[in-house]
């Protein structure tokens, strides 16, 4: 096994998600537990799965991100303005402050 | 006039340009099959019953339009596709209460020809599945066997299609989500070149591999939607402004005048006995029908689900992150600190599976594991992409099985995503290299499931692809209606 519980919640930080039921604590220790041990099992299957790369020969091969034949170019930057899509996007919002979005306060 | 929804597109047209029935009158036969079928199968997240009849009669009263090739047909879209009205959820917890305020360019297009969109169709969240199990609104049962999946992600499409509520509708196809659905429910369809269609608007899983196109009943039915979808909007880069043909206008190609590579390191997979059936006597068929079938070697198949697997979750990783609580979608309301109220947010709105993809693609991107995964991915996809073209250079396409498995019953995988990931095995390989590809329908198995075949081409060949599948079309034993039956 590759992946440790410390890896899985280095990963869980970079990926900006919680481990399973973290922040509820108490009562459901035990079933919390469990859970991360499942989770750092199937990760740990998964990643070890990938190393099957590793019998890949990619020497002087240039790595292919993207298969785009016919690349278009840019649009050019134009700002839009828009009030009623401006409303309905602050409509999406799950809280305003005004005009703005709103989140916990930082410092 | 009843059971006008037992027409395809092509007879639909036929009756409607000569004016035996209204559009309103064939919209209505669909919302009259889909309230009918769906609680069997819950292909469906929303049936637009209004806005569809509205869009029909405004349809009727300015009368029909030749030049609009799909007036007044109903097509449902995969929940992937933002269009107003109800929600964008693309299967998600997150996204259940979203509207978006534009259109995705391939709905604006099929509005453009005449189109009466009448439901957005179920999917495995984010399009992240094989079965359209891992949707937050509940699976689509599959209209064959009501105990086994559809597939996926695009299961909701292909169910709708099968069950005859549509005769067309749209999905995404990132790694066979078009392809695998369309294989198990008996239909047909069709995941175009990567930058054939747009993809502005459609909610994104991975950007290098995402692909919209059509599912439909028979193969003149794919090129009528494909020539209405295909070419650039001017919003996405990535689509190209090559010609797009008429599609509809091919000229035919008869099975002798085809040769076929069938990749064998496809063909050797470990079936399920009733596939390996149908598919050795689908290729006897093909074979005694004129064409030249010819084994041809894919030798990097083998890292195709890894490579797939890092390159896809990578992307679906930096794609996802715009899911934070703020300025859309779910918010933990609870959080009074930041980086909580994203985690928390995100943590409680999204399925298992996606994270999955999320955490596995922040691990391949971090540092100290990029080049080992990430980069080498990228250079194991140009070696396959290598074998792929080189094996397009002895035959004019290639003929492969779509799944090696019939459609499965509930919940048979879900405890083992790696099995799931493996399973995918025969289709993502075309992803991986932007080619299009085509899933037509095999024949049925002894237990009253179907399974397909599919042609792959070379990228921006899609009137080879067409034609050479209308052949085969011919040749194949066609599947019929399925039986809705419960086990």
């Amino acid at each position: 096994m590759s992946i440790d519980e410390s890896t899985v919640r280095a990963v869980l930080g970079l990926a900006r998600l919680e481990l399973p039921g973290s922040s509820a604590g108490g009562p459901n220790e035990e079933e919390n537990r469990r859970a991360v041990e499942v989770m750092v099992d199937e990760f740990s299957k998964i990643v070890d799965y990938m190393a099957i790369l590793g019998e890949a020969d990619v020497e002087g091969i240039e790595p292919l991100y993207s298969p785009m034949i016919d690349p278009q170019p840019p649009r050019p930057d134009e700002p839009v303005a828009d009030p009623a899509k401006s409303e309905a996007i602050l409509k999406e919002a799950p809280e305003l402050v005004g005009r703005y979005f709103s989140v916990p306060r930082i410092f | 006039m009843t059971e006008l929804w037992r027409l395809d597109l092509g007879q639909a047209t036929l009756g409607l340009s000569s004016r035996r029935f209204s559009a309103t009158e064939l919209v209505s036969s669909a919302l009259e099959r889909i309230r009918e079928t769906e609680p069997l199968i819950g292909a469906c997240l929303a049936v637009l019953e209004e806005q569809a009849l509205a869009r029909a009669r405004e349809l009727d009263e300015a009368g029909y339009d030749e030049t609009k090739p799909l007036w007044g047909l109903p097509i449902a879209v995969k929940d992937v596709f933002c269009l107003a009205g109800p929600p964008t959820t693309a299967g998600s917890k997150i996204l259940a209460n979203y509207h978006p305020v534009f259109e995705a360019a391939v709905v604006r297009k099929l509005k453009e020809a005449g189109a009466v969109i009448v439901a957005k169709t179920n999917c495995d969240e984010f399009a992240m599945g094989s079965s359209t199990e891992f949707s937050a609104f509940g699976p689509t049962k599959n209209p064959w066997r009501l105990d086994r999946v559809p597939g996926g992600s695009s299961g909701g499409a292909a169910a709708s299609v099968a069950a005859f509520q549509t005769a067309g509708g749209l999905g995404t196809d990132t790694g066979g989500s078009i392809r695998q659905p369309a294989a198990l429910c008996g239909c047909f369809g069709l995941k175009p070149t990567y930058g054939r269609v747009s993809r502005y608007g459609i909610v994104a899983y991975g950007s290098s591999f995402d692909q919209a196109g059509p599912l439909a009943r028979n193969v003149d039915d794919l090129a009528r939607l494909l020539t209405v979808i295909a070419g650039p909007d001017g919003r996405d880069s990535t689509a190209s402004s090559r010609e797009v043909p008429d599609y509809r206008r091919l000229d035919p190609v008869k099975p002798n005048e085809l040769t076929l590579g069938l990749p064998k390191e496809l063909w050797s997979a470990d079936f399920e006995p009733e596939v390996a059936k149908i598919l050795a006597e689908a290729k006897e068929r093909i074979a005694a029908a004129g064409a030249t079938l010819k084994e041809v070697s894919l030798p990097n198949l083998r890292f195709s689900v890894a490579t797939y697997y890092i390159l896809a979750a990578a992307e679906a990783s930096t794609n996802l992150a715009r899911y934070d609580g703020v300025r859309y979608g779910f918010r933990d309301g609870e959080e009074n600190e930041l980086v909580a109220l994203y985690r928390n947010s995100r943590t409680k709105a999204m399925g298992a599976e996606v994270k999955r993809r999320i955490m596995l693609g922040a691990f391949v991107l971090s540092s100290g594991y990029y080049d080992a995964y990430f980069r080498k991915a990228a250079q194991v996809r140009r070696l396959i992409w290598q074998d792929y073209s080189k094996a397009l250079e002895q035959c004019d396409l290639l003929l492969a099985p779509v799944s090696s498995i019939l459609a499965w019953p509930f919940g048979a995988f879900t405890a083992d995503p790696l099995k799931v990931y493996q399973l995918d095995m025969m289709t993502l390989p075309l992803n991986l290299v932007g080619a299009p590809g085509l899933s037509l329908p095999a024949g049925l198995s002894e237990s009253g499931l179907p399974t397909g075949l599919q042609l792959m081409g070379r990228a921006f060949e899609e009137p080879r692809l067409l034609a050479a599948a209308k052949a085969l079309e011919g040749v194949l034993p066609p599947v019929g209606a399925p039986s809705f039956r419960s086990t």
